[in-house]
């Protein structure tokens, strides 16, 4: 699996790609969200990374997260800049603070990760129900035999804080 | 840096025009908009024998323009880059003078980034393979720079309260200066209400928040004190400079927070230091405006207003030509066109030498009316300090202080 079309894009994780390629694999065999943690320090870290951010130790495992979380921010994407997104517009991107290691270890760091808001299926999510605040869990989009593209979805539990969207 | 204060300027600028379709190289670009900065200076080709330029792999090495024009370099580095690499280049020429590898150094950034290589990412940049760290954004949609600041400035109005509105005041501004600009691309002045009723590109950016995908190539010329004593313009002498400075984990900035600060909150010290100046003491600011949103998050970052309190500042008149400290008085990426930063540079030194190329009748000799309705005069009086915030991207920046 050198490479897998996704929306006119091609995405490239070669044989020695030592930071995606196990993420993204793991992703598809197990449908669990699986983030690189220390084995030094214990913390964990996404983008999948070599080095620990923290202490610098170079080993690490794989640790399950519960892939739930909440949305910290976002942006609607109304003019699509690759073509493959045109049909999909207005798409919302969502930066995902996950429930694990929140403000861990300074109040303002905290496992996030970029994703689309969609819907169970897929498709993108409404416009009008994206929102900071909003709660959501990890659904794995298989796209090949290793690869899968976790995303998010909204789910019915109690807001984080205070709920604001954009005014219209 | 404590020591080189002052003892480096700026001696010489030049660009093309600024259109959106060049129907030329950019090596033809980057030659005219070096000859030009030379011209400016007084400064032969056997005068300048450093050279740097930045890209992104859109744009000609410095060894293919010097030969055009005769140069002999002792110098030359170009290097991978986009917004925030005027200052810091600026700042590596003065190390290189500094350190005696050359002595005139000339930096240009010369694209074709509408008629070619769209700077906004559609075209070529979007069909370009994904890997390493792009996976974490451009799969999801996130590839221009408008989607990948977006939450930034997002989440800014979440926690600051920060409005559409007070933000569009920033487009309001430059396209007020840029209505005495006759090089810029967009001279028509715009309201609040114009920009917020444009079009969404990206929420929360409508298409009136984006600057203008440009064709054009700058230049700038940096020497010592010394050397620029008998060229031919008022020097605009360098007091602080920062380059490239980062927030944490800049592989993926989101992953520390706030997320809505910018890289401006490390840089400043750095530069301000440097200068022995206050926010206070500044004339005229120079702040990269690929956004609205990011001339906003820089002025606050660099202490013009207090955190959270830029939408307040853009929207105050404070930064409009009459106001107390103008800001991007060309008109600069939003509507004189977007040069990834260097021609915001070009101004403030145009600003302090009192000769900025306005609709006056004798602006070349410095002769201005300070009438600042359309068509007119966009020289700010007694300019003696001016600040450039240089910006890549939200945890990604660079600043400069001159004086004259």
């Amino acid at each position: 699996m050198p490479s897998v079309e996704y929306r006119g894009m091609n995405l490239v994780i070669p044989e020695n790609d030592s930071e995606w390629r196990e993420h993204f694999k793991l992703a598809r065999e197990q449908h669990k969200l699986m983030l690189r943690a220390c084995t030094s320090c214990r913390l964990m870290r996404y983008p999948p990374s070599h080095g620990c951010p923290w202490c610098m130790s170079l080993e690490w495992e794989w640790k399950e997260v519960s892939g739930k979380g909440h949305i910290y921010s976002y942006e609607v994407v109304h003019h699509a800049i690759q073509p493959g997104f045109k049909e999909w517009t207005p798409y919302a991107v969502v930066l995902i603070e996950l429930d694990e290691q929140r403000g861990t270890p300074t109040p303002d760091e905290a496992l996030r990760i970029i994703g689309n808001l969609v819907t169970p299926d897929f498709k993108a999510e409404a416009e009008s129900k994206v929102a900071i605040g909003k709660r959501v869990r990890v659904v794995f989009h298989d796209l090949a035999p290793d690869f899968a593209l976790p995303q998010f979805t909204l789910i019915d539990e109690p807001p984080v804080g205070r709920v604001w969207s954009l005014p219209a | 840096m404590a020591g080189l204060k002052d003892r480096y300027c700026i001696v010489g600028v030049g660009e093309t025009e600024y259109s959106k379709r060049s129907n030329r190289s950019t090596r033809a670009m980057a030659v005219e908009a070096i000859k030009k900065a030379m011209a400016d200076a007084g400064l032969k080709a056997a005068d300048v024998d450093g050279m740097m330029s930045y890209q992104g792999g859109d744009s000609t090495p410095a060894n293919w323009v010097s030969g055009d024009l005769g140069l002999r370099l002792n110098f030359y580095m170009d290097v991978f880059g986009g917004g925030s690499s005027t200052e810091a280049l600026i700042g590596l020429a003065m190390g290189a003078i500094e350190a005696g590898m050359c002595k005139t150094v000339a930096l240009f950034r010369s694209m074709n980034g509408y008629s070619d290589f769209r700077i906004g990412g559609t075209g070529a940049r979007a069909a370009q393979p994904v890997r390493g760290l792009d996976l974490a954004q451009v799969p999801f949609g996130m590839r221009s720079a408008g989607q990948n600041f977006a939450p930034t400035f997002m989440r800014h109005m979440y926690e600051y309260g920060t409005t559409s509105e007070q933000v569009a005041a920033v487009r309001v501004a430059h396209s007020k200066h840029a209505s005495q600009n006759p090089k810029a691309l967009l001279k028509e002045r715009v309201s609040v209400p114009d920009v917020i009723s444009s079009r969404w590109i990206c929420k929360p950016l409508h298409l009136l928040d984006c600057c203008v995908e440009t064709d054009n190539a700058t230049c700038v010329i940096v020497t010592s004190a010394e050397r620029a004593r008998d060229l031919r313009q008022k020097p605009a002498y360098v007091m602080g400079v920062a380059g490239r400075v980062n927030k944490p984990r800049t592989d993926f900035h989101w992953a520390t927070g706030p997320i809505s600060r910018v890289a401006g909150y490390y840089a400043k010290d750095i530069v301000f230091g440097q200068a022995g100046i206050t926010p206070e003491d500044v004339d005229i600011t120079g702040s990269y405006d690929a956004f609205t949103f990011t001339t906003m998050l820089q002025l606050e970052e660099y202490g013009f207003c207090k955190k959270g309190e830029g939408g307040a500042y853009v929207s105050s008149g404070i930064i409009e030509l009459g106001g107390k400290r103008p800001n991007n008085t060309s008109g600069s990426h939003l509507c004189e066109g977007y040069t990834h930063g260097m021609s915001m540079v070009i101004e403030n030194v145009r600003q302090l030498r009192g000769r900025v190329d306005d609709y006056c009748p004798g602006a070349a000799e410095g002769k201005h009316s300070y009438d600042y309705s359309p068509g007119k005069c966009r020289q700010v009086k007694d300019a003696k300090i001016t600040m450039n915030l240089g910006w890549a991207m939200p945890p990604t920046g660079s600043a400069l202080i001159m004086h004259n």
